[in-house]
């Protein structure tokens, strides 16, 4: 150690090992995570569309389908929204609601299957950077999308987010493999049901 | 002569350097499997001699959850490096969006979809992959047993877009895993806690999902799969507080066994624009892991979810 050249020699080799190390150790400030924000849509209560609401309602017989007559009234007159439901009385005839005002999820059984159906005129908003990888998006925006247990439908209709979902009980079930199924319930989802909260913000009365 | 032994000699000082680092001699946390250092380590999280494994038995799916002729998706490819890593102060992971490698390419965005998000055992848990981990259907061959102990130890590991034939529209290539698995304390099944992410209400049960709406909007959906269903602590309708008791974790998959794990979702109606430019609203998936990481902290520290 005596020696000046050693000394240096050592610590050259210091400060090229420290480099190396410092070049892996020293982390990359963590990004902060980002909360996501929930956006309300401008435009009347929950942005929803209200004249094309009231005309598919009446296009649906005006609120008096038998379909739907089953669903508990008081969460379907708190629910804020236009409800839709597919026209097929024997699915919607044991159909329970859950409402939360501004959102609602209805579930029906089949035999070996259940099915969802939720309405929503809120959404976050993905950040910019993140892009969805949808290579069929339908009329009124509709995407199916194979779930673990079954086929998940979202469309817009009267500017509100609707799914219809479909469970199997068995993994092999084929109206879970395929989307058939899942399309023929949107495709019949055309009766419009409204109560009290719905009605007012439709400007039709209670 | 003395050029080469100068070279050797800064050589042997750079490779010292690097082992000291990978062995924690800088106090940094290690970022390769397995837990990363002793602070790491949680208490009561086994970190040797196996998790008390009850049984180990057959595996149907090997974890894919996902039938055997359907295809697996995304050809497996490793993750892109991300520049994140742990906080400091918090538990052993790896950033979200780290993937095993070859087992798909993740999710990146750092957004957390769920900031008051109750973390869903109401014991310890590690979040990592079914099926890449040791005795899933693609794991390392020497650990066949998905009671190995790395599997119940930290770091954790994001599984969300691992390679799967299922939709997922924010993955790499539209296809992925929909949520994140999470492994109770120990292996054993029928014996862990499951409990409720928010206030909300259960709006739905197949055979092997429990699905809570959660109340406050957004309004997201949780889904729960593989609880002992036949001793479920809830009914549909049932309204639930964030921490509640909804069942018990186990391998239930709708007749062919899973392995222990729950696999836990996020769903909620998103507004974004597709890879050609559309702009879209949908109901989807989103990444769970960072909202589990703020939450499992939270957990940690104390603090109640009501």
């Amino acid at each position: 150690m005596r020696n000046p050249k050693i000394r240096g020699l050592i610590a050259a080799g210091a400060t090229l090992a420290a480099v190396t190390a410092s070049a892996q150790v020293a982390p990359t400030p963590t990004p902060r995570p980002v909360i996501a924000p929930v956006t309300r849509p401008p435009g009347g209560p929950g942005g929803v569309d209200w004249a094309a609401a009231v005309g598919g309602l009446r296009q649906s017989g005006g609120g008096n389908s038998p379909v739907g007559r089953g669903l508990n009234q008081a969460a379907v007159d708190k629910t804020q929204l236009p409800i839709l439901l597919p026209a097929d009385p024997d699915l919607m005839g044991g159909a329970r609601i859950y409402s939360f005002g501004d959102y609602y999820s209805i579930t029906a059984n089949l035999p070996g299957a259940r099915v969802s159906l939720t309405g929503t005129a809120q959404t976050m908003p993905l950040p910019a950077t993140s892009k969805l990888n949808l290579p069929n998006i339908g009329p009124e925006q509709l995407v199916v999308q194979r779930t673990v247990d079954g086929q998940l439908a979202s469309f817009v209709r009267y500017g509100v987010l609707y799914t219809a979902e479909l469970r199997c009980d068995a993994p092999s079930d084929t109206r879970c493999r395929t989307e058939t199924y899942v399309r023929s319930l949107v495709a019949k989802s055309t009766v419009v049901v409204m109560g009290k909260a719905a009605r007012l913000a439709a400007g039709l009365g209670a | 002569m003395r050029a080469p032994l100068i070279f050797l000699i800064l050589i042997i000082l750079a490779v010292l350097a690097l082992v000291g680092y990978n062995s924690g001699w800088f106090g940094t946390p290690a970022t390769g499997p397995g837990p990363t250092s002793a602070g790491d380590i949680l208490p009561g999280a086994p970190v040797s001699g196996g998790p008390g494994a009850e049984s180990d038995e057959p595996v149907g799916d090997g974890g894919l959850e996902q039938l055997p002729d359907e295809p697996q998706g995304q050809t497996p490819v490793d993750p892109v490096d991300t520049p994140d890593v742990p906080a400091a102060g918090t538990f052993g992971h790896f950033p979200a969006g780290e993937l095993l490698p070859k087992s798909g390419s993740g999710y990146l965005d750092r957004t957390t979809w769920s900031p008051q998000l109750c973390f869903p055992f109401a014991e310890d848990a590690f979040a990592n992959s079914q099926v890449y981990g040791p005795g899933g259907g693609m794991g390392p061959k020497d650990k066949p047993s998905q009671c190995d102990a790395t599997n119940y130890s930290l770091p954790w590991r994001d599984n969300f877009c691992e390679s799967r034939g299922h939709a997922s529209p924010l993955c790499a290539n539209g296809k992925g895993h929909q949520g994140q698995d999470i492994r109770p304390a120990t292996c054993k099944k029928d014996k862990h806690w499951v409990v409720a992410a928010e206030d909300g209400i259960i709006t739905d049960m197949g055979t092997y999902t429990v699905t809570l709406t959660g109340s406050a909007p957004p309004h997201r959906v949780y889904r729960y799969l593989h609880m002992r269903m036949n001793q479920l602590a809830v009914t549909e309708g049932a309204v639930v507080k964030a921490g509640d008791n909804l069942g018990k974790a186990s391998n239930d998959f709708g007749g062919t066994p899973t392995t222990i794990h729950m696999h836990f979702e996020i769903r909620a109606g998103v507004a974004g624009t597709s890879t050609d430019g559309k702009a879209v609203k949908l109901h989807t998936f989103l990444p769970p892991y960072q909202s589990l990481v703020a939450a499992y902290d939270r957990k940690r520290a104390g603090q109640a979810c009501q």
